[in-house]
């Protein structure tokens, strides 16, 4: 009898070890959609892929220049074309979730249970994984999105660029020999063989150091410790995105490692910084801040530094990086049809600049 | 999710699975069982091997090929034999170099239908060639593995072809043209690797059967090597070409003469193909207006414009198509209808100024800059070009086999096919030419399932110079009678009888074609290609589609009148194939419909000859007449 039952099961293991791949594919294509929003300029898409991960609507994909937009459309796996918003997003993780808003939609879509997903145990390298995303916009309306198989290669923290800037997460990722990361890849999902969803395909980078592509996807177990400007630690991850939704606390952008520390202190804020070109504009001062006082005001955009042009808010950081406490500094701001030069005295910071380390792999689970 | 599960494809899984299987089992079953991962890789070297003697090199042009039928008719892309000529020279993984004629090309498509000559054994037979076996290629999956052979960088210096293997990314793509050519539709999307130079070659499933040819993929960022989204024309959409590429013919596709677009209204649910906007065209003749929904184009499923596009590109030019549309009516719901669509061509111009074929004197694709590009390899990545351009030598062999002329891939196997069917005819028909004196044909004449009271009879009088041809038709006691040779006719002398479409018109000229063949046109007639013809039934069906037969289509012009005749093989009692002229259709002018006369029952008259005995006058997609022929009388 227990032979039998050994065999019967053996027999199993053989049959149920491979589903067919084309049944994977469609199980796994009821739970993605196609993301529209900004870009079609500079080689930027336009259009992009997400995860659903809950039965109400939730998306989650990367935190890219297609979200900076009112006009967020989605493809839901059948066609159906409903709008969607930003409902939270982790810079660190560089993640976002949308939420679509269509109030006839069903409640009961099909969903990826990612935090379910995320106490599994990491994939090892040498497995095979199956990528699918919208890459090259190839799918339209209820199209399949494209399927590509991988085997996974390696699991390491991420150091990469998309051209000039470095790429917002630092975290574990899961590094595929397929060429998963193409434009409008990110967002997709990098699932097992069986259509479990293992990580997030990312960004178009290329290595820091080598400048060769680099195909990564962010697991769905990635966390990333932070510690703040008073050495207090926070962990951010994706199973806490996606738990708490909406109610979701994004980490403080003066908590992130990759930006130069702050010697000085301007008190300007800038308009976020979504694109990869983002203007200077000034959005917000702080009372009695150093910007308030030079007599900066909100929507001024900031021209130049010392005599040199500013175009975006990455050289305004880098350029104001070096900054001693109480030098003055000329700056040049349009304001409406008007240029105007204010001279600005920069303040001390309030406190030491903080420090993010990413979490290892959770490899002793 | 089981540790086992996500580490299936680990190398441990298979000791580990091994272990497994051993422990209940009989050693002998166990070791038969115990590697399923070894006994797919022994298959699939086993397949590699076996389709592998049919993988072509294409040395002129530089890209890949696949011999299909063992006398040597390959296919490549158009974009790998653009701007070579007529003459190529081809390697195969014999290590043999084969001298190769162009026979068809569909640069729309990127496809081109090539010759290789065979080599002559020592009894001086034509040795035949290793050929790649056929496959549906709608029955390929997303999911399903496949592999590609050829030439990428043109490694193959002894013509042994590179194999890369991959996932089915995507089934039914469309991709857009590029320069009005290379619109690949309905084609196989392949993480396989496809690089510059495997352009051309055969994309097979993992039974070795070919399903598409490679040509196309997605680049941006990464340089125009492989990015992981390869296409693949399907050789599904290729064989709906097969007969006008084997004809010679430069191929067009097809519009349907209505432009749709997918409903973009946020409140449509579904999403839907509606007619946006008509010309001029068979579609509009056929009933189609403005904001119906298009659901089914032979026989499939449309509701995207992508998907619209994909079903309508595998299909020629003038191919008739069923077009089933719903319309919506006020206070009736909506009514659906399915109706016979002939496509127009997709080309403005074939020829250029000078009358030269635009494409085969074409420039070679420049470097591709954006996504969805043709592959071909750059100019000195071509072995067979040295540094002092084509190589030298005695002329091509090929070049007997070849005739440039415009609007034609190679003008020579036009006529020789043209000549073949005529020939066919003849063969099943018997000597009409020698009866140029009067013919009759009597019989019971039919309007649906109602039978005319008086019998009817149509008469050819005699073809002798210098003596007027007359067509009289006795039809329900009324007695109509065409001088096609007198001057002044009115246009609806031409059209009698009324409601026709030409009946008389047409009648003349089933019997100059059956008795002068292409003589009976002054310009001679020139092979069209293949298409289906549908049944003259007195009722529509529900479908179409499935009723379709193929037909090799002759075209003469006589005057402004364009004749079309349709020749279908037909399979005899005993066995033996023979062509029967199944339909004429008449065309009295390019923008109305023409009038078709479907002669069905060919039967043996005497003196060796064979006669219709059931002749359909169709107009209009109505059965004007029907005659059952008692007697036919043939001076």
């Amino acid at each position: 009898m227990g032979a039998a039952l050994g065999f019967f099961c053996a027999s199993m293991m053989v049959l149920a070890q491979d589903p067919p791949l084309a049944d994977v594919a469609k199980r796994v294509d009821a739970r993605m959609v196609k993301v529209f929003g900004a870009g079609g300029v500079r080689g930027l898409p336009a259009y992009g892929t997400g995860i659903m991960v809950s039965p109400t609507g939730h998306v989650l994909t990367v935190n890219n220049h297609i979200l900076d937009t009112t006009e967020l459309r989605v493809h839901l796996a059948d066609g159906t074309r409903v709008m969607a918003k930003v409902v939270a997003s982790e810079p660190e993780l560089d993640l976002a979730l949308l939420k679509i808003e269509d109030s006839t939609a069903p409640d009961d879509l099909p969903f990826f249970d990612l935090i379910a997903a995320a106490k599994a145990s990491p994939p090892k390298p040498g497995t095979l994984v199956l990528g699918f995303s919208n890459q090259f916009q190839i799918a339209t309306r209820d199209e399949p999105l494209t399927v590509q198989r991988g085997i996974l290669a390696g699991i390491t923290p991420l150091a990469a660029r998309t051209g000039a800037f470095l790429v917002p997460y630092r975290g574990p990722a899961l590094i595929v020999d397929a060429i998963t990361n193409n434009p409008g890849a990110a967002g997709g999902a990098l699932t097992t063989r069986s259509g479990e969803l293992l990580a997030i395909v990312g960004r178009e980078v290329s290595n820091e150091l080598t400048q060769t592509w680099v195909n990564y996807a962010i697991p769905v177990w990635a966390s990333v410790e932070l510690t703040d400007a008073g050495g207090a630690t926070r962990k951010v991850s994706v199973s806490e995105l996606v738990e708490k939704k909406e109610k979701y606390k994004p980490s403080n952008p003066a908590d992130r490692s990759r930006e130069k520390p702050a010697t000085v202190e301007t008190g300007i804020l800038l308009v976020p910084d979504v694109v990869e070109r983002t203007p200077p504009y000034v959005d917000y001062l702080t009372q009695g801040g150093a910007g308030l006082r030079a007599g900066l005001r909100p929507d001024d955009l900031i021209l130049s530094v010392e005599g040199t042009t500013v175009a975006t808010i990455a050289s305004w950081k880098e350029m104001m990086a070096g900054r001693k406490p109480g030098q003055p500094v000329r700056l040049e701001v349009r304001r409406g049809e008007k240029i105007e030069l204010i001279t600005l005295t920069p303040d001390k910071p309030a406190n030491p600049p903080a420090a993010a380390k990413p979490v290892a792999a959770p490899s002793a689970r | 999710m089981s540790k086992a599960k996500a580490n299936e494809n680990h190398p441990d899984r298979r000791s580990a699975l091994a272990a497994l299987l051993m422990a209940p089992l009989a050693p002998g079953l166990a070791l038969a069982l115990q590697d399923p991962i070894a006994l797919e890789e022994a298959k699939r070297i086993e397949v590699v091997k076996r389709v592998s003697p049919s993988v072509v090199a294409v040395v002129t042009g530089g890209g890949s090929g696949v011999v299909i039928s063992p006398d040597g008719y390959a296919l490549t892309n158009f974009h790998v034999v653009q701007g070579q000529g007529g003459a190529l020279r081809c390697g195969l993984p014999d290590g043999n170099l084969y001298d190769a004629v162009l026979v068809g090309l569909d640069k729309i498509g990127d496809v081109a239908l090539i010759k290789l000559l065979p080599k002559k054994d020592k009894d001086g037979k034509d040795t035949p060639f290793p050929f790649a076996v056929i496959g549906d290629s709608d029955t390929v999956k997303v999911g399903d593995w496949s592999f590609a052979m050829g030439n990428p960088f043109l490694l193959a210096a002894d013509f042994t072809p590179t194999v890369t293997f991959g996932l089915v990314s995507g089934t039914h793509r469309y991709q857009y043209p590029e320069r009005g050519m290379f619109e690949y539709t309905d084609c196989i999307q392949v993480d396989t690797s496809i690089n510059p130079g495997n352009s051309g070659g055969p994309l097979f499933d993992m039974n070795g059967k070919l399903v598409g040819i490679n040509g196309r993929g997605s680049f941006d960022k990464r340089g125009r090597v492989n990015s992981g989204v390869g296409y693949a024309i399907t050789l599904n959409q290729i064989l709906n070409f097969m007969g006008s590429l084997r004809s010679g013919l430069l191929v067009d596709h097809a519009s349907l003469g209505a432009t749709v677009a997918t409903a973009n209204d946020e409140e449509v649910e579904r999403t839907q193909v509606l007619v946006s906007n008509l010309i001029n065209s068979d579609a509009e003749r056929r009933g189609l207006a403005l904001g119906d929904e298009i659901i089914r184009l032979a026989g499939r499923r449309v509701s995207t414009v992508n998907q619209f596009k994909n079903v309508l590109g595998i299909y020629p030019k003038g191919w008739r198509l069923p077009v089933t549309y719903r319309r919506r009516v006020e206070g009736a719901g909506s009514q659906t209808r399915q109706v016979l669509v002939r496509l127009m061509g997709y080309e403005k111009r074939e020829v250029d100024e000078s009358g030269r074929p635009i494409a085969p004197g074409g420039k070679p694709a420049p470097r591709p800059a954006r996504p969805g590009q043709p592959m071909p390899p750059k100019p000195g990545e071509n072995p067979g070009e040295g540094p002092g351009g084509k190589e030298e030598g005695p002329p091509s062999p090929a070049l007997k086999l070849y005739e440039e002329k415009a609007g034609y891939a190679n003008f020579l196997v036009n006529k020789q096919k043209r000549d073949e069917a005529l020939a066919g005819l003849k063969n099943a028909m018997g000597d009409l030419a020698s009866a140029g004196g009067l013919w009759t044909a009597k019989g019971k004449g039919f309007l649906g399932e109602k039978k005319m009271e008086a019998p009817v009879k149509f008469e050819w009088s005699e073809l002798a110079q210098g003596k007027p041809e007359i067509i009289r038709a006795l039809v329900d006691g009324v007695d109509f009678a065409l001088e096609p040779l007198k001057p002044d006719l009115t246009a609806q002398a031409l059209r009698d009888p009324a409601g026709s479409g030409g009946m008389l018109t047409a009648l003349h000229l089933m019997r100059l074609f059956l008795a002068k063949g292409e003589k009976a046109f002054p310009q001679g007639m020139t092979h069209g290609g293949e298409t289906p013809l549908y049944p003259p039934l007195d009722q529509d069906p529900e479908d179409w589609w499935p009723l379709r037969k193929n037909a090799q289509v002759l075209e003469g012009t006589l005057g402004g009148t364009r004749a079309l005749a349709f020749i279908t093989e037909e399979k005899g009692t005993d066995g033996k194939v023979w062509n029967r002229l199944a339909c004429l259709e008449v065309w009295l002018a390019a923008d109305e419909d023409p009038c078709e006369l479907h002669l069905d029952r060919v039967k043996p008259v005497g003196g060796g000859r064979s006669m219709p005995h059931l002749i359909t006058v169709r107009h209009n997609q109505v059965n004007f007449l029907r005659l059952e022929v008692d007697s036919w009388e043939l001076r």
